[in-house]
C-alpha cells in the first residue's frame, strides 16, 4: 500500500504518479478519436473484462428482472432471480427463430414467454413448454434452453462477462481491489435515481472528466467549486491515489469551510433543520457511520475530504461520498459518442423538507452533469481537430494516466491473463 | 372550497400548479430551463414565503399518502429546488454555455412527485 502523508498539505508538489508505478511522458490522443482503436477496444476489452450490470437489489425476489443493453457491440441481456434465488444471466434472444424474448425494462417473469410464437422459459432458462411441439423434429428441449451469459455477484454488483468461458473468474479479475472495498455498506442501495445521456464525444473523455477534480474550479464554478476548492487548495489537489492492478482509487479534497449564505432562503429552508453539513446523506447516521468508518471511505482520514473515486476497469465508477455513494457508467456506441448513465441513492424521505433536499441534490447533479456534457463534447471536437496527438498530464489526473496506460495494455494483451500481469 | 387544487389557505399559488407544481422532476426542470428570469423569481418570492408554512402542512399527513391536494402543494414545494437553481447557484436560468434542449433523461426519478 502506498501511502501519501504531507505534513503540509498542497504546500508543495504531488507525487501520485510516482507513487502509482507510472511514466511521466505526455499521453496519446488517438485512441480518442480512432476507429480501429475502438475496434479493438471492442473486442479485447469489453468482450473479454467483467461488466457490471447491476445491483442485486433491482432484483430482489424470484423472477424478478432487468434488461441491460451491453455496448459497444449492442448485446441484449437478461439478468433476473430464479425460484432457488440464484443470480442469472441469459442473451435475449429465443432459442426458436431468435426474437428477443423480453421488451427493454424492468419486471417480473417467473415464466419468460417469447412474443412470437410463445415459447415459454423458466426463469433457470430452461425451456418449459412449446406450442405444437410434435410438428417439429424431434427437438431437444433440455438443449433449448436461453442461452446463459457469464454471471457473477460480488458485495452486490452484478457483473457480466462476453466471453462463453471467462479466462478468469471475477475474484481474479477484481484482484487486491475487492479486498479493499470488501464490507462497504451500499446505503440506500434499492432506491436509484438514474440520468442517462448519448453523448458526442469518446467514452474515455467522459470518464477522463469524472476522475480528477482538476477541472472544477473552472468548469462547476458556480455549482460545486466551493465544495471541491479553497484558498488553500485553489487547484484541488489529490488526497490520495492508488493503483490495483487495472482499478484504481483517487480520493479528493474538500473545502470543510463552505457555508450557507442566510439570503439563500431555499437552501436555509431545507438545510436548517437539518444535522448533515453535505448536500444529502443517504441513510441513518447509525447507516452512516459504518459506511463513513470503512477504511476505503475517506481512506487518509482527511477532515478536507469531498469524495472518492473508485475504477472498475474498463467503465464503472463507484464515487463515496460524505452522503453515501453513487455510479457512472461510461459505455462506447462509435470512436466519438457515448452513452453515459449515472445513478445516485437516496432513502426514504420523511418529511417535506427532506424530499425538498433530496430534490435539490437532484437538481445540483443534473447541472453539474449538464456543466460536464458541454464540457465533452468540446473537447471531443478539438481532440477530432487532429492538431495535438498527445495531451499533457499532471499529478492531479493520474487517474487518466493509468486508464490509459492499462487500455493499452488490454488491447494488445493476447490473453486476459497477460492483460492483469 | 370543493375542486380546489390545493389545501384552504394557498389558493393564491394555483396559478403555479400547471408550471412549477408539475408532478415530476423532469417537467419542472423544463419549466425552468424554458423559464426567463423574471418569471422564475416571480414564482421563487411567491413560494418561499409560504414555504415553511407549506412544509409543515405537509409533514402533518404521511409522505408516502398524501391526499390529492396536499400532494399538489408537495410539488410546488419541489418546485423550488428547480427555482433556486437559477436564483442561489447560476443568477440566470440555466447554467452558463450548457444546451437546452439537452440529450439527458432522467429515466428513474425519485419514487415520489420525482
Amino acid at each position: 500500500m502506498n501511502v501519501n502523508t504531507m505534513a503540509k498539505p498542497f504546500a508543495g508538489v504531488t507525487t501520485f504518479t510516482q507513487s502509482c508505478g507510472l511514466g511521466t511522458a505526455p499521453v496519446p490522443l488517438e485512441p480518442y478519436r480512432s476507429a480501429a482503436f475502438f475496434e479493438r477496444e471492442r473486442t479485447q476489452v469489453f468482450e473479454r473484462a467483467w461488466l457490471v450490470a447491476g445491483r442485486v437489489e433491482e432484483i430482489p425476489n424470484y423472477g424478478d428482472y432487468i434488461t441491460v443493453n451491453l455496448l459497444p457491440g449492442n448485446v441484449p441481456a437478461i439478468i433476473n432471480r430464479g425460484k432457488d434465488g440464484t443470480v442469472r444471466a441469459f442473451y435475449n434472444t429465443c432459442s426458436h427463430r431468435g426474437s428477443q424474448v423480453l421488451d427493454a425494462g424492468a419486471g417480473n417473469a417467473k415464466r419468460i414467454v417469447c412474443p412470437y410464437h410463445a415459447w415459454t422459459y423458466a426463469a433457470d432458462g430452461d425451456v418449459v413448454s412449446i406450442p405444437d411441439e410434435p410438428s417439429f423434429f424431434n427437438v431437444d428441449k433440455k438443449a433449448c434452453g436461453l442461452s446463459r451469459m457469464s454471471v457473477d455477484v460480488w458485495e452486490g454488483w452484478i457483473f457480466v462477462n462476453l466471453q462463453k468461458q471467462p479466462e478468469v473468474g471475477l475474484q481474479e479479475f477484481l484482484g487486491t481491489f475487492a479486498d479493499r472495498l470488501a464490507g462497504v455498506p451500499y446505503v440506500a442501495a434499492d432506491r436509484p435515481i438514474v440520468l442517462q445521456a448519448d453523448l458526442d464525444a469518446n467514452w474515455k473523455v467522459v470518464q477522463d472528466a469524472f476522475i480528477e477534480s482538476y477541472h472544477i474550479p473552472a468548469i462547476h464554478k458556480k455549482t460545486i467549486a466551493e465544495t471541491f476548492s479553497s484558498d488553500e487548495n485553489k487547484f484541488a489537489r489529490l488526497l490520495d491515489a492508488r493503483v490495483f492492478g487495472p482499478h484504481r482509487t483517487v480520493s479528493m479534497y474538500g473545502n470543510p469551510a463552505m457555508s450557507i449564505d442566510p439570503a439563500h432562503k431555499v437552501t436555509m429552508l431545507a438545510y436548517a433543520s437539518g444535522d448533515t453539513g453535505s448536500l444529502i446523506s443517504a441513510g441513518t447516521s447509525a447507516q452512516m457511520d459504518a459506511f463513513l468508518r470503512h477504511d476505503a471511505v475517506n481512506p487518509t482520514g482527511s477532515d478536507c475530504w469531498s469524495m472518492d473515486v473508485n475504477n472498475i476497469f474498463p467503465n464503472t465508477q463507484i464515487d463515496f461520498g460524505p452522503g453515501g455513494f453513487w455510479v457512472h457508467q461510461f459505455w462506447p456506441l462509435t470512436e466519438n459518442t457515448s452513452r453515459y448513465e449515472v445513478k445516485f441513492y437516496v432513502p426514504e424521505p420523511l418529511t417535506a423538507r427532506q424530499r425538498l433536499q433530496q430534490e435539490m441534490y437532484v437538481a445540483r447533479v443534473i447541472e453539474v452533469v449538464l456543466e460536464d456534457l458541454a464540457n465533452v463534447a468540446r473537447t471531443q471536437r478539438g481532440i477530432d481537430s487532429g492538431g495535438n496527438d498527445f495531451m499533457q498530464i499532471q499529478d492531479s489526473e493520474v487517474g487518466i494516466r493509468h486508464s490509459m496506460d492499462q487500455l493499452l495494455k488490454w488491447v494488445d494483451a493476447p490473453s486476459v491473463t497477460e492483460a492483469l500481469r | 372550497m370543493s375542486g380546489a387544487r390545493l389545501p384552504e389557505g394557498f389558493g393564491d399559488l394555483e396559478r403555479y400548479c400547471d408550471t412549477w407544481g408539475l408532478h415530476t422532476t423532469r417537467e419542472r426542470h423544463a419549466v425552468r430551463c424554458g423559464s426567463t428570469m423574471e418569471e422564475i423569481r416571480d414564482f421563487y418570492d411567491a413560494m418561499t414565503d409560504r414555504a415553511a408554512e407549506a412544509c409543515d402542512l405537509i409533514d402533518s399527513y404521511a409522505l408516502d399518502s398524501l391526499p390529492p391536494q396536499v400532494n399538489n402543494l408537495m410539488a410546488l414545494v419541489l418546485g423550488l429546488a428547480q427555482a433556486h437553481v437559477a436564483v442561489e447557484i447560476h443568477g440566470q436560468p440555466r447554467a452558463p454555455g450548457t444546451p437546452w434542449p439537452n440529450s439527458l433523461k432522467i429515466v428513474r426519478g425519485l419514487p415520489m412527485l420525482g
